[in-house]
């Protein structure tokens, strides 16, 4: 059903044409983005609470640019921007009353919604939420969920609303799609919001047990050794738009006071992971432990933004 | 004993169960308490008489006493003033202002614009910051404007008084379109939860009643209009105010 109020663009979305001998040519305009950090090395965040005035609390949150990204954007090539870097703002309305037709519930109401910005990812988003967003938004209900004490209040909704400004690839732009493509930038998308959400949630006042902060690591073979030994190894806050192939992924929610996961996304094939000798952990577990890892280093910057949030709303 | 942080964020431990209580904003988990917002500890002294141990909490909204441990533990304070956030749920006894937005025969229906800090009610915390007090008068007066009176009455939880909760004297003879109109701001205690949708306020009590109230518009403010609204009150009123157009 066309929606005729509106002046849409094309359903299918635009893309520039991007030609084949453009990609070879060695002008290096089509380089692709080299993972500069180490493998347990996580990406720069930046969170501020309490930028939404008519909000009962906010946060806004973005991932530091990878490498290439920064040199695009201080000295561009091509229109194209070769990765991108997450940004989103959210926002916590209430508690506040349910509406009138809702049954009577002693504990918190909790609603979640994810929506890209029209302009957030390379191909355009439509006004009307899709299939991923609304699965992002299931998914970021059940990691808030674990940790809100909703019993503390009875009869009230919540809500959470998360606007992404500038999402995460799935793979390098100029890649064709292959088998090992999935939606790998809808995962790092995901830890992001975990964390905003829960500074956010932090900004409210409304009780939680923990700070909860997402965290993605994934299993990537290596660019450099194209020979099928190879085996993928373990990275901690991957890029998508800086790896050739990844072969799994995981996003947790992780609550460090109380060591407790309150959501699990575990997408891939976890089986040929390369480990230590010594390190009897198959794959899929030392993917959630560097989730976990990951995780944790993104809630010390939770706690700061928290603790800056009360100084600067008691001072 | 450990000391106390100034300041706890969500998940923080903050002492053994076995020397303090848990009080508002901490929770108990494996006999300690952890801290569930994020604001300044507290620390209220056990009743010198009974036996209980301090009781910890972390504070909602900023009192001058907590204030004064603030300002010298944190050390940068943008100058940026907040408003204090009242997103604290009536609960039963809780006092709050609410607006009437329906009259009927039996009952009137009111929203309640804000919840009173039981804290600030207290005598000896009777001295609460002038923001403070210029908050609940901002909220007061945009909410007595007619012009605001529909639009954010969703956003608001809804109670309801009824006639035999009006007042603890001549309960049978309260007429519900004398005692209350439309747009008045009553001071009320919260006596039940209720069901789905509405909570239930009394202003039985000598400190509870209309607090505000204005003239209704085209009539000329005179003194004897001024006192026949003061006797609509349901009780006598602690402070009085009449808004003219």
């Amino acid at each position: 059903m066309a929606d005729r109020r509106r002046i849409n663009g094309p359903p299918g979305g635009t893309r520039p044409p991007v030609f084949a001998s453009l990609q070879e040519s060695s002008t290096g305009i089509a380089n692709r983005a080299q993972r500069q950090r180490q493998p347990a090395e996580l990406r720069k965040i930046f969170l501020k609470t309490g930028l939404i005035p008519t909000a009962s609390g906010s946060s806004y949150l973005e991932f530091e640019p990878s490498v290439s990204l920064a040199a695009a954007r201080s000295n561009p090539k091509s229109l194209i921007p070769p990765s991108s870097a997450l940004k989103l703002a959210c926002t916590v309305h209430g508690p506040k009353p349910l509406p009138r037709s809702a049954a009577f519930s002693p504990n918190l109401v909790l609603t979640t919604h994810v929506k890209y910005a029209p302009f957030a990812a390379r191909k355009r988003k439509g006004h009307i939420r899709d299939a991923s967003e609304r699965d992002l938004g299931v998914h970021l209900e059940t990691a808030l969920r674990g940790a809100i004490i909703a019993e503390r209040w009875p009869k009230s909704g919540l809500d959470i609303t998360i606007t992404i400004i500038e999402a995460e690839d799935d793979r390098w732009w100029g890649d064709a799609p292959d088998s090992h493509d999935a939606s790998w930038g809808m995962m790092n998308v995901l830890a992001g919001c975990i964390t905003a959400a829960s500074a956010a949630i932090a900004d409210a006042h409304i009780d939680c047990l923990d700070l909860v902060s997402g965290g993605v690591a994934a299993l990537v073979s290596d660019d450099s050794n194209q020979s099928a030994s190879s085996a993928p190894r373990l990275m901690l806050d991957i890029d998508p738009a800086e790896h050739r192939s990844i072969l799994s992924a995981c996003v947790v929610a992780y609550m460090p006071a109380r060591d407790e996961i309150t959501e699990l996304w575990l997408k891939g094939d976890s089986s040929r992971a390369a480990l230590e000798k010594d390190d009897g952990r198959t794959g899929h577990e030392a993917l959630i432990d560097g989730a976990v890892d990951a995780a944790r280093g993104a809630n010390t910057v939770l706690a700061e933004a928290v603790r800056e949030s009360i100084a600067r709303s008691f001072a | 004993m450990a000391s106390l942080p100034p300041i706890a964020i969500p998940g923080q431990r903050l002492g053994p169960l076995s020397t303090y209580s848990a009080g508002p904003g901490t929770h108990v988990q494996q006999s300690f308490i952890y801290a569930s917002i994020a604001g300044p500890v507290v620390a209220d002294p056990a009743q010198p008489k009974s036996q209980t141990r301090p009781t910890l909490r972390v504070s909602r909204v900023i009192s001058s006493k907590d204030q004064a441990g603030l300002t010298s533990a944190v050390p940068v304070a943008s100058s940026t003033t907040s408003k204090p956030r009242y997103n604290t749920l009536p609960a039963v006894d809780s006092i709050v202002l609410a607006r009437v937005t329906r009259v009927q025969k039996r009952q009137a229906t009111v929203s309640i614009l804000v919840v009173l800090d039981e804290s600030a009610s207290q005598p000896q915390d009777q001295a609460r910051t002038a923001s403070d007090n210029d908050n609940v008068a901002s909220i007061l007066a945009s909410a007595a404007n007619p012009e605001n009176h529909s639009s954010t009455d969703e956003l608001r939880f809804q109670a309801l008084i009824r006639k035999e909760d009006v007042r603890a004297v001549e309960k049978d003879r309260v007429v519900m379109d004398e005692m209350f109109r439309v747009g008045d701001i009553v001071r009320g205690s919260v006596i039940s939860l209720g069901d789905q949708s509405f909570y239930y306020i009394t202003t039985a009590r000598n400190d509870l009643g209309v607090v505000m109230a204005r003239m209704s518009r085209g009539r000329s403010p005179d003194r004897s209009e001024n006192m026949q609204l003061f006797e609509l009150g349901p009780s006598p009123c602690v402070a009085f105010g009449v808004l003219f157009e």
